[in-house]
């Protein structure tokens, strides 16, 4: 069973400051992720969703507790280890996309291969791939100031994907797009999970985007709050919406919160 | 809390930028040097003996430091509309919680106050030394004596530098700071969004790379060409075609990266195309820096290389061959100098037989004008055949012309003269045989002159005095027969002494007489010394004289003068298209910081960050130098080969030497800067790794 859990979160906290200024922004959060899954993580502002993802992808340092991938500790990588970790094992998708904008959307896909190594000639194959299924032939050779919003996520998307990483982290992937965009994004995202059986975490403000997801951790004050689970075979992404929303209404102030 | 706030800022804003901190501190040492000239030892001395053209050059600072003022406020106006860009939010900021414009107005106004005060204490102590060394240095060369030298500070120095410098801060800050205090807080908090990469059309780019290549041709093959003397039209036709050539080039060269990077990147791996396409946009978006900065260059280096021809051409070709020429009687001569003051102080004195041969006068037809009793004939039509049979110049056949004017009557100096005045300087004899006769003249800077002459000596010529032909020796003669200037010849013939007797109307009385220093006075006190004291004996006798110390002194003034500005103009230009370099490369990097975290995040480690960073430090730089390195070739090539030639005799060695060093020292400051620019780069790549592992 070990063998399929791709993430293991154990026991994360992570604390800012000190003495009387301390804040704790995640009070011990522990879960797995298994391969293929589509994970999503929701919570208010400040709730901490996007220091657990930064946790995870080794944007900063948890204060305690293990972030475990294919059972090794991302927390204590330096150095080389720490590089390979970011270029390789994971992919990383930004609300604002953080495409390099005087690269060609090519250059900025094989990004993370060139920097370990790999040439353009050897990347072609797969670049071809990925930029078929994401629709951004035609781009390809434009610079990000000629791209639009969509276009630039899903070269962003293709980034991600390009080094074959062991998952996929997704902050805010649709915050800055339009619902047509978002949803042409999310259905591509999804297409991939399912296809590929690529593992995904995603934090997400979004109920739409989330109803994409198999699973659902809400998150409240740096704690596991609620876990929504899809149910593949009978639930369509209309009622998991509906549960979703419901979950949230509960989160932002329902009754059960009233101080 | 004010003053605390103000302080703390302008700390902070030399900490971040100490390459243009630092410029500033040049700038200032630079204005003190220029403005303190007028009152070094060196030019006190010469004020003395050149009066009038010291005077003109004290005219001509105002003018130069009025043109560095000009370009340092550029580099000062940049910098500040750079650094009030970068902190547009926080004025916003202040301007939301309620300070009033005014107050923001002063904030800013006195942050530079702050800034430029601390760039002058730290300059002008750097700017006393240096000029305190330059003067000791220069005093120490030309042999002054450093007894009456005394550490001085020059007060209308001093407030000419730290007026032109605050005011050119002020001004520049005014006119910023007015334009950031008008605007409303919400469009100083919205962030600019960095330029975006836009690709000049392929078809744009290759057109101005290509015209502008042709046009930096063809001002390259004029200047070399068509520049034979400061032609004001050929000139301006040169910075035309130079300047846009450049221009062009460098707005078409963004088109011609982006093409070489689509080339090379499908075979590369690593950080490569990231670096190309850095230095891609610095290119596309700073070209008229780049354009302006490379011109800069090659305006410092044709200065300095200006200066440092006028200083060794000048230098090398006076020799001192007497220190004092004296006319007046035989008897009054010897009266003061075999007195006991002067006895000590010369090795020699003796007669220079130098005059006119006497021959009869003519007029422009040729006709007899005036006939004088026992006049001679004479000819230099065997020495104009000579001339005839080189090949042909403008030069040679100018002096074809003036050998066959008829009317002149030659000059001739004794062979006993020329031959004491030959010993007085270590040269060997002449030894002049029967019929034989030696060419002089006293033109020997002009360096086409001197060889056509001795070309045409070579293949044989001769003179004719009534009738008879006179040998002329295979080489001209040129060693200065009086101290200075008393007689300058274009031509003149050194006649054995019978001849000489026989050929002049009043064989007895000298030109005048020429005395020669005791080479051991001269070692003890410095040769200037030595002559002054000479001339204390000399002055209240009422003997008409003339000593080497003029000439000295002129051939000072002008090595001085344009050597010191024009090396002076090159120092100041080169900080200043350094900076312009360096700091537009700073600039560029911190508004695109957020792609270097981005590469952090896809796994790039730092040191290749910094890596990527250095070569593109390197390959801006080079941009900016290898146009500007080449077009100086080209520009010192055309002036070295008309208006400025060496004169004759100039040694090469020195020339090599001087030229070497100057050389180095460019490469030196240029690693210099490169060095300060990948330091300040790296170290902030590096605070980008720390704030993102938090």
């Amino acid at each position: 069973m070990n063998l399929d859990r791709v993430l293991q979160v154990e026991g994360v906290t992570k604390v800012y400051g000190k003495g009387d200024n301390k804040t704790e922004a995640l009070r011990g959060i522990s879960f797995d992720v298994l391969e293929g899954e589509f994970l999503g993580i929701m919570g208010a502002s400040g709730s901490g969703k996007t220091t657990l993802l930064n946790c995870i992808a080794t944007m900063i340092k948890p204060s305690s507790g293990r972030v475990l991938l294919k059972n090794n500790d991302v927390s204590s990588f330096k150095g080389v280890q720490l590089a390979d970790y970011r270029g390789q094992e994971i992919g990383y998708l930004f609300q604002e996309f953080e495409l390099l904008d005087n690269l060609t959307a090519r250059e900025n896909i094989i990004l993370p291969l060139s920097i370990h190594g790999v040439t353009g000639h050897q990347a072609e194959q797969g670049l071809k791939e990925l930029a078929n299924r994401l629709d951004i032939t035609d781009v390809l050779d434009k610079f990000p100031s000629q791209m639009s919003g969509g276009q630039k996520q899903r070269v962003a998307a293709a980034r991600a994907l390009i080094s074959k990483p062991s998952i996929i982290l997704a902050d805010e992937p649709t915050g800055a797009l339009d619902s047509k965009n978002s949803k042409v994004l999310m259905d591509k995202l999804s297409a991939i999970n399912k296809e590929q059986n690529k593992t995904i975490v995603m934090v997400t403000h979004n109920a739409n985007a989330a109803s994409y997801c198999s699973r659902i951790l809400f998150i409240q004050d740096g704690r596991l709050f609620h876990e929504l689970r899809k149910n593949i075979e009978t639930e369509n992404s209309n009622s998991f919406y509906k549960r979703i929303v419901t979950v949230m209404a509960q989160l932002g102030g329902g009754s059960a919160n009233v101080l | 809390m004010f003053f605390k706030h103000v302080r703390r800022n302008a700390a902070k804003y030399r900490k971040n930028n100490e390459l243009f901190f630092s410029s500033l501190v040049v700038a200032i040492v630079a204005f003190y040097t220029l403005l303190s000239l007028g009152d070094q030892d060196v030019m006190l001395f010469l004020k003395t003996i050149e009066s009038d053209a010291v005077s003109k050059l004290m005219l001509l600072i105002p003018v130069v430091y009025m043109i560095s003022l000009f370009f340092v406020f550029f580099q000062v106006y940049f910098a500040y509309r750079y650094q009030l860009d970068s902190r547009k939010k926080e004025f916003g900021l202040y301007l939301m919680l309620g300070m009033k414009r005014s107050t923001l107005f002063a904030l800013l106004m006195s942050e530079t106050i702050w800034n430029s005060l601390i760039s002058i204490l730290i300059g002008l102590p750097v700017a006393l030394l240096l000029t305190e060394g330059i003067s000791l240095a220069t005093a120490k060369l030309v042999g002054l004596g450093i007894i009456g030298h005394r550490i001085s500070f020059f007060i209308s120095a001093v407030i000419g530098t730290v007026v032109g410098f605050i005011a050119v801060q002020m001004i520049a800050m005014l006119l910023l700071s007015a334009s950031v205090s008008r605007k409303e807080p919400i469009e100083l908090l919205r962030s600019d969004s960095p330029e975006k990469q836009v690709p000049l059309s392929a078809k744009k780019g290759w057109f101005c790379f290509v015209v502008g290549l042709i046009l930096l041709f063809l001002a390259y093959a004029v200047g070399v060409t068509m520049l034979r003397s400061f032609d004001f039209y050929i000139v301006m036709l040169i910075i035309i075609l130079g300047g846009g050539g450049t221009f062009l080039l460098y707005r078409g060269m963004g088109v011609y990266i982006g093409h070489n990077i689509q080339r090379k990147s499908p075979m590369r791996s690593g950080l490569f195309t990231f670096t190309g396409r850095q230095i891609q946009e610095n290119v596309i978006h700073q070209y008229k820096a780049l354009a302006i900065a490379s011109l800069l260059l090659v305006i410092a280096l044709a200065c300095a290389s200006f200066g440092i021809g006028i200083a060794s051409g000048r230098g090398s070709t006076e020799v001192r061959t007497v220190d004092f020429s004296i006319e007046g009687s035989e008897q009054e001569v010897h009266g003061v100098l075999d007195s006991e003051a002067s006895k000590s102080m010369i090795s020699e004195y003796y007669p220079m037989f130098l005059s006119h041969m006497n021959t009869n006068l003519y007029d422009q037809s040729g006709e007899i004008l005036k006939r004088s009793p026992n006049a001679h004939e004479f000819s230099w039509a065997g020495l104009s055949a000579a001339l005839a049979n080189l090949p042909e110049t403008d030069l040679r056949n100018n002096m074809i012309e003036n050998f066959s004017d008829q009317r002149g009557r030659p000059y001739i100096i004794s062979e006993t003269s020329y031959n004491e005045l030959l010993q007085a300087i270590g040269k060997e004899q002449i030894q002049l045989k029967k019929n034989q006769i030696a060419l002089y003249t006293s033109m020997k800077d002009s360096g086409d002159f001197m060889n056509i002459l001795n070309s045409a000596l070579e293949l044989g010529a001769y003179i004719e005095v009534d009738g008879q032909k006179y040998e002329l020796l295979s080489s001209v003669y040129y060693d200065n027969v009086v101290a200075d200037r008393k007689i300058t010849l274009y031509s003149a013939l050194i006649v054995s002494d019978e001849d000489y007797r026989n050929w002049v109307s009043d064989a007895s009385t000298p030109f005048c007489w020429n005395v020669v220093l005791n080479q051991e006075v001269v070692n003890e006190k410095g040769l200037m010394q030595a002559i002054q004291l000479m001339e204390q004996n000399l002055a209240g006798t009422g003997l008409e004289y003339e000593s080497f110390i003029s000439g000295i002194g002129r051939n000072l003034f002008y090595t001085v003068a344009a050597s010191y500005l024009t090396i002076y103009l090159g120092i100041l230009f080169m900080v200043i298209a350094n900076t312009v370099i360096g700091m537009k490369y700073l600039m560029q990097q911190r508004a695109n910081k957020h792609r270097y975290t981005t590469l952090l995040m896809l796994g790039a480690n730092v040191n290749d960050l910094c890596k990527s960073a250095k070569s593109q430090i390197r390959l801006f730089f080079a941009l900016a130098l290898s146009i500007a390195v080449c077009s100086s070739i080209f520009a010192i090539w055309s002036m070295f080969t008309s208006f400025l030639k060496l004169p004759a005799g100039t040694s090469i060695v020195k020339v090599i030497v001087i030229t070497g060093i100057a050389a180095v020292l460019f490469v030196v400051i240029e690693f210099i800067y490169i060095h300060i620019v990948e330091r300040a780069s790296s170290r902030e790549i590096q605070a980008l790794q720390v704030t993102d592992r938090g």
